[in-house]
């Protein structure tokens, strides 16, 4: 035997020995599989919730009864406002949940750097899992290019805040759920007519509006924008008009709170947050108010913009299988998803939660009168309702339309297209940033 | 040789160097990456990036030990005496995977390794068609394992973003050091390959001129080989025949001498011509086939010489005494055949040239020497011409590291009498008692 091939011995014996370790260690592993997961304090949709915790605790608890050998950790306190910058962190140094919650706002990214794993093989090969319980708004949020990466957790809608103390004082009645542009600026015009301090809206851009007239700024992928389209331009036009009432006086959040404005785009989460009592006297203490629908475009229908809190599970999970199984359960599962309704401020991304009649009773019990939200109104929001691809530079790209369509109304109009060559700067920034 | 250092002293360099660019992308992404992560800047990184990195830690830990592994590699890989390397393949296998997996490990950022492996291989491996494998082989990996050339395939993160979240002035040092490391990398290689390459053409100038300097040493020593077997063979004719023909024409004359007074005497006498003549064809025969006196062959020394005597007297009617004081005679074949022909020559030269009737042959141990002492009654020579016989006797006896010498008898301070002498001197390799 020579040198080398006692080299080649030496190292095979090497290998060997690392390998055993390596298996050792595995297999000493596998006794106690730790899965962790990755969950924010708190609400991200600003209202506070001091339960934040307690149905992960149940639903971990039920899981490692489940799965015997299999612990469930997560680390607590990590607020909603810091949990992006937590997760991407634990991403660089390898050492990301198994299992963590996506933010609307970081979808994209963690699908676009490839740390959330896509979820398509292990829904066809699961027989108990059925996406045709979600509503299609909801489960696309955690879609990209046609493939799923996330679950819905929770979905909050954008609705509309109305003042009814004020459409009492001038002889309006509440307008219906399908109420449209249109009902929306006779209210404001009568109001405002009729009662001197009051006025219009507060926080309603055009761009919230866009969706109700069945349109949309940007394009799916992000690189383009379409602010010039008819039905982007009606959107402008009709905000404007109803701040034209206001008679150049810039509404604050003071004026809200005081009770003098009629209508105010709000998230659902909020809704439910101060509908019930105590808190519904103590936010505002001098008016009545309620929620409905987004008012309809000529073009559009009652769309509100959804923001859907998801689940995904890392691409290094060590055991996908039961990161699947955990995501299931916390996504999935009738029982949790109940408890995560009663005590969450969102909608249940599963019709059949969402829509559960005894929930939503629940729900409206503490509401004075009628409320315009029954399950019927649930089930029409959310089947309509749209989800805002937060691309990256999405911000960015929004605020220089934003700001070029405020110029522009500020500015007189007539002086040529002002749109069209902001289009063209927004393309141009949409087409670098890619 | 000074080039065989210089390229190994290159070749050190090279892998210091390596192992310098290792630790530097192997020290800058964990740091830069603790770093981003304690201000706070995770998700712009990760945003920058636009896909996972591997786990920090990674890049050093899987790169280093990569490297150390090629190291060893590369350092305890050997060549047998021919310069014929062992476990080429494996070797050559070994070194590129290597290779490849420092590269996958340091994110594709450097493939100057490459360059490090190439230069191992092309030095280890000296068949021209490999090596042009190797060659292709490596260049692509240098060429196309870039990072710029195969990002969109990799996932990995691009080494400018870990330089992006430094300020200007550090990206610039930092900079600098990557692109300092990488060109000495490149500049060691070209340097390693013209110094192996002018090592490669001198060594097979060298070899070329000591061929040229063998096959014309080649030539010579087959011409002397020539000569010296013709001269060995008028040897043998001369030692052979010469002694045969002599005692054939003295037996024949004496015969002729003797036919009509004495018919029988001259029968006996021709007879022993006739048998004389026998051997004389049978020794030019064994000649020929061994050039080895044939009773030598088939007797020892001392039977060869007293047989020799007995066909010498019988043929010549010429008195030998043969006195053998030297005990029991062993000598390797070469000194049995000089002695035999030694005391061949003198007699036939006592008979031939001095007309001797009475020849005195003594063989006798002087210290570590054998002496030949021959003398003969004849009439001596007044003037001594070394002739062929003498000659060769010289010669087989030089070649023995022996001595002669020769001269009448009557120059002998010991002697005095009338005749010529022969005392040749031989050695003593091996005497053996015994039988």
């Amino acid at each position: 035997m020579d040198k080398a091939e006692k080299n080649i011995g030496w190292f095979v014996i090497l290998m060997t020995f690392l390998i055993m370790i390596w298996g050792t260690v595995d297999l000493t592993h596998k006794r106690t599989v730790t899965l962790r997961v990755g969950v924010y304090a708190g609400s991200y949709w600003d209202s506070p919730n001091g339960d934040c915790y307690r149905i992960l605790d149940q639903a971990i608890k039920r899981f490692e009864s489940e799965h015997e050998g299999v612990k469930v950790e997560y680390v607590s306190g990590i607020g909603s406002a810091d949990y992006s910058e937590w997760l991407t962190e634990q991403i660089l140094m390898d050492r990301e949940p198994d299992v963590y919650f996506v933010l609307p706002e970081d979808f994209d990214l963690l699908v676009t750097s490839g740390a959330l794993a896509p979820l398509d093989h292990l829904i066809l090969l699961d027989g108990s899992f059925d996406t045709e319980a979600y509503y299609e708004p909801c489960l696309s949020a955690g879609r990209r290019g046609g493939i799923q990466y996330a679950l819905p957790q929770e979905s909050v809608p954008t609705i509309m805040f109305v003042n009814k103390t004020l459409l009492s004082r001038a002889g309006i009645d509440m307008p219906a759920a399908d109420w449209t542009w249109n009902d929306c600026l006779n209210i404001c015009q009568q109001v405002t007519e009729r009662i001197p301090e009051a006025y219009s809206t507060y926080d309603y851009s055009w761009n919230d509006a866009l969706y109700a007239n069945n349109a949309s700024l940007f394009s799916e992928r992000g690189d383009s924008c379409s602010l010039t389209d008819s039905n982007i331009r009606d959107a402008i036009r009709f905000i404007s008009r109803l701040e034209e009432m206001n008679h150049g006086r810039i509404v604050t959040s003071r004026d809200f709170d005081l009770g003098n404005v009629v209508f105010r785009p709000f998230l659902y989460s909020e809704y439910r947050m101060y509908q019930p009592f105590p808190w519904r006297v103590k936010k505002y203490t001098n008016f009545e108010w309620d929620g409905l629908p987004m008012p309809a475009g000529p073009d559009g229908d009652n769309v509100s913009v959804l923001q859907t809190m998801l689940m995904g599970m890392s691409s290094r999970a060590d055991h996908p299988e039961l990161a699947w199984e955990f995501l299931k359960l916390l996504c999935y599962d009738r029982e949790i998803q109940l408890d995560l309704y009663k005590y969450s401020r969102g909608i249940s991304p599963i019709a059949e939660i969402a829509e559960n009649s005894g929930i939503v009773e629940l729900l409206q019990k503490d509401i004075p009168g009628t409320t315009e939200f029954d399950a019927e109104v649930i089930h029409r929001i959310m089947t309509s309702a749209v989800e805002v691809h937060r691309f990256p530079g999405y911000d960015r790209a929004l605020m220089m339309a934003e700001n070029g369509v405020r110029e522009e109304a500020e500015n007189d109009s007539s002086r040529g297209d002002g749109l069209l060559s902001l289009q063209r700067e927004i393309n141009e920034f949409l087409s670098e940033n890619k | 040789m000074g080039t065989e250092k210089r390229v190994l002293d290159t070749s050190m360099l090279m892998l210091a160097v390596n192992f310098a660019v290792i630790l530097f992308y192997g020290i800058i992404c964990p740091v830069t990456t603790f770093r981003i992560c304690r201000s706070l800047q995770a998700y712009e990184f990760l945003s920058a990036a636009g896909t996972i990195p591997q786990n920090p830690l990674m890049v050093p830990l899987g790169a280093l030990t990569q490297f150390a592994l090629l190291t060893a590699v590369s350092l305890r890989k050997q060549t047998d005496e021919n310069g014929v390397p062992r476990n080429a393949g494996f070797v050559c296998f070994a070194e590129i995977i290597l290779c490849i997996g420092i590269i996958w490990s340091l994110n594709f950022y450097y493939t100057g390794i490459a360059l490090l492996v190439l230069a191992d291989l092309v030095n280890y491996i000296r068949d021209n068609k490999v090596r042009v494998l190797l060659l292709v082989i490596l260049v692509f990996i240098f060429a196309f394992g870039r990072y710029e050339v195969i990002s969109a395939q990799t996932g990995k993160v691009a080494f400018s973003v870990y330089l992006s979240f430094y300020d200007a002035k550090i990206q610039g040092y930092l900079s600098a050091i990557e692109s300092v490391l990488v060109s000495a990398n490149i500049l060691l290689f070209v340097y390693y390959m013209v110094l192996l390459f002018n090592g490669e053409s001198a060594e097979k100038e060298r070899i070329r001129s000591l061929y040229d300097q063998l096959k014309k040493a080649n030539s010579e020593l087959e011409r002397m080989t020539e000569i010296r077997e013709r001269n060995r063979l008028a040897r043998e004719i001369h030692d052979t025949l010469g002694h045969t023909l002599t005692g054939i024409i003295m037996a024949s004359e004496a015969s002729l001498a003797l036919f009509d007074r004495q018919p029988e005497e001259a029968r006996k006498r021709l007879e022993a011509v006739a048998g004389a003549a026998r051997d004389g064809l049978s020794d030019v025969r064994q000649s020929i086939r061994a050039l080895r006196p044939d009773t030598l062959e088939k007797h020892t020394l001392q039977q060869a010489l007293e047989e020799m005597i007995k066909k010498f007297e019988a043929a010549t009617s010429v008195k030998v005494d043969f006195r053998q004081e030297a005990g029991d005679l062993y000598f390797a074949s070469d000194e049995e055949d000089a002695l035999y022909r030694i005391v061949q020559e003198c007699l036939t030269n006592a008979v031939r040239h001095g007309h001797a009737d009475a020849i005195c042959v003594t063989i006798r141990q002087q210290e570590s020497a054998l002496l030949i002492d021959i003398r003969d009654n004849g009439r001596g020579s007044a003037d001594i011409k070394e002739g062929f016989g003498l000659r060769h006797m010289r010669e087989r006896l030089d070649l023995l590291s022996g001595s002669v010498t020769y001269g009448n008898r009557k120059d002998d301070p010991g002697d005095g009498q009338e005749g010529f002498y022969v005392i040749a001197s031989l050695p003593v390799r091996s005497i053996k008692g015994g039988n």
